[in-house]
């Protein structure tokens, strides 16, 4: 009954002409390499973890900077404490940062109406998220188009670790803190995808992000 | 929970349909929510912060157009004017007899001669100002609870509930009320302690009672087709398409959690990482002088950041990445420093450590060791006035060689953790 050779000429002329504009969020140049597409794909997860030096929050901030310096509204949730100063020194636009309190409570709640409207939604999700609501949001994003950076427990598409970390500049009572190199482990879902590994400095002494 | 904003409902009888596709061209639904869409934006003019909650139905809060407008009274007969303007404007709506949703099982509406054009009510949260509509009334401020008490229980919707709570002899919303907390959520779960909540007064918003992307469907209806803008920013006017789209989840996520629960970054001038970035409640753009104090100073930041005053004793880059909610108040976690043998580490007057730091603890977590620290920064604000306060900061690196970094203040002789550098 089917061409299926009709069909698949079918569905490459209904596909759009050009995915990598629309389909993907640019992410900063250092970053992009620990990124299957180079940028993050619309309606995927990722999820960004440390060791207990940390760093996930600066990862997770670095990647929204891309999007956000090209255009997007970024939104924070879960994270009361969020640096506003150290995000907008990695590049995202203040101007278009939202940060939610909406108490553990009402995190999935928050979470899922920003996915509406906000093309990136940073969430620290508490210890134990329902597999339910984990689910659900992971749907609407997938619907709506918007990439969720999750800081903490996820099963996300696309994972990066801290793996290392080491802060320069600081000594025995001088000196400040001045850069943090860390070496980020990037995971994609399935064994097939093999890691990468990328040098970073994160932040730089000007509270960027580089290549090491 | 903040107390609830006292709304008005402005409900369109003969709008009020189910849930609607939008763009589902030709037929009675859309017909309704186009011209509902019509209603929605032209009450925008009385107020920006209109909020659609289904077809229908939408809320705004009262307050800031009562102020414009001189007085509640005002505001209500100018809200029903537009609505009655807009839908006399509007195409004929079935009414000749004609059986409406036949076929889908939706029920069929009746004609719209004997339906009001419009209902209005006021009163505090979605809940009461949705029974104040329905009673045609306005709740007097501080009133909303007494307002509720006499209802029957079953306007929370809940058919189940409201069949236990009447075989109790709970008939109405102030005996249900009545009744303590801890004993609903016990006997009712959840969905019970939610309802208990909005029969409080406490809480307004039940789940079912808002049809989730309202707003965007009524945009969809104006012609607005936000899907082809959101992916092509600044071709089809996309960045303020997005600016629309933000301001929609912003807004109602501010009605659902409270104003507080939604903020925005305000770079001023300052010291540390809390004095020189606030969080203030988002306000939508264009919202009235008084209302975007917030813009005007994110506005101010961003013109002024290369002017920025060299502030003396400022911290400096690059800014950590968490900053202590309570910034420089009571509310930061607290910390204690301690020398090799135990003692607690001090700022002298003259800001000089009185001990080698070797251990860290925050928020009476374990001891960490510290590997690296710097020298006191001191802190000396408001030198000229009685609030003037006398502290270091102190940056350290704890928990061994792949240590964690903090930004620790001291003042009077307690540390607390300012921020980390996650």
């Amino acid at each position: 009954m089917f061409d299926t050779e009709r069909v698949k000429l079918l569905a490459e002329r209904v596909r759009p002409t050009a995915p990598s504009r629309t389909r993907l969020l640019p992410v900063l140049a250092p970053l992009a390499s620990l990124l299957p597409d180079g940028g993050l794909r619309r309606g995927t997860s990722v999820r960004c973890g440390a060791g207990p030096h940390g760093g996930a929050l600066s990862l997770a901030l670095a990647l929204a900077a891309g999007p956000s310096a090209a255009g997007s509204w970024c939104a924070v949730v879960g994270m009361d404490d969020v640096g506003p100063l150290a995000a907008a020194g990695f590049g995202l636009d203040l101007d278009r940062l939202a940060v939610v309190r909406s108490g553990p409570a009402h995190w999935a709640l928050a979470t899922g109406v920003l996915i509406d409207g906000v093309d990136l939604v940073v969430v620290a999700p508490p210890p134990h998220p329902r597999p339910a609501a984990v689910r659900t949001l992971a749907a609407r994003a997938r619907d709506r188009g918007a990439v969720l950076v999750v800081v903490g427990p996820w099963s996300a598409d696309h994972e990066l670790v801290v793996e290392r970390s080491s802060w320069h500049g600081l000594a025995e009572g001088a000196g400040r803190l001045q850069a943090r190199r860390v070496t980020v482990v990037a995971r994609g879902r399935g064994a097939a995808v093999r890691p990468v590994r990328r040098e970073l400095w994160l932040p730089t002494a000007t509270g960027k992000v580089a290549a090491a | 929970m903040t107390a609830l904003p006292r709304l008005l409902l402005v409900e369109c009888p003969a709008l009020t349909v189910p849930a609607v596709e939008p763009g589902a061209g030709g037929d009675e639904g859309g017909r309704r929510l186009r011209l509902f869409a019509r209603v929605v934006d032209a009450l925008a003019e009385v107020c920006p912060w209109i909020d659609p909650v289904r077809p229908g139905v939408c809320t705004l809060p009262i307050k800031g157009p009562t102020r414009y407008f001189g007085s509640e009274g005002a505001v209500l007969a100018r809200v029903a004017e537009v609505v009655t303007t807009v839908m006399a404007a509007g195409p004929a709506l079935a009414g000749e007899g004609t059986a409406v949703g036949a076929g889908d099982g939706a029920p069929p509406v009746p004609p719209v001669p004997p339906v009001p054009p419009v209902r209005l009510g006021v009163a505090d949260g979605l809940f009461a100002a949705t029974l104040a509509a329905r009673a045609g009334t306005v709740v007097a401020v501080g009133e909303t609870e007494r307002f509720l008490a006499p209802w029957p229980v079953d306007v929370l919707g809940d058919p189940d509930l409201a069949d236990v709570l009447v075989r109790l002899g709970l008939t109405t919303l102030g005996r249900f009320a009545a009744l303590p907390a801890p004993d609903v959520l016990a006997r009712f779960g959840a969905a019970g302690a939610r309802c208990h909540r909005v029969a409080r007064g406490l809480d307004g918003e039940l789940p079912g009672w808002r049809v989730p992307g309202t707003s965007r469907h009524l945009l969809a209806a104006l012609g607005r087709d936000l899907a082809l803008t959101e992916h092509q920013p600044g071709f089809w006017g996309g960045a303020s398409a997005a600016d629309e789209r933000a301001a929609e989840v912003l807004t109602d996520l501010q009605r659902r959690l409270g104003p507080e629960a939604v903020v925005v970054p305000v770079l001023e001038g300052g010291r540390g990482p809390a004095d020189r970035c606030r969080l203030v409640p988002w306000r939508p753009a264009g919202t009235s002088a008084e209302d975007d104090r917030g813009l005007h100073g994110r506005a101010q930041a961003r013109g002024g950041r290369a002017s920025e005053p060299p502030w003396p004793g400022r911290l400096p880059p690059p800014a950590p990445a968490r900053v202590a909610a309570g910034g420089t108040g009571e509310r930061a976690g607290a910390a204690e420093v301690a020398d090799g043998d135990g003692a607690p580490v001090a700022v002298t007057a003259r800001g000089l450590l009185t001990g080698r730091p070797a251990r860290l603890s925050v928020g009476g977590g374990p001891w960490m060791p510290v590997t690296g620290w710097s020298a006191p920064w001191p802190v000396e604000e408001r030198w000229w006035s009685r609030g003037r306060r006398r502290a270091a900061r102190l940056q350290v690196l704890a928990g061994g060689s792949e240590g964690r970094a903090y930004l620790l203040v001291v003042e009077r002789g307690r540390w607390r953790v300012e921020a980390a550098y996650d």
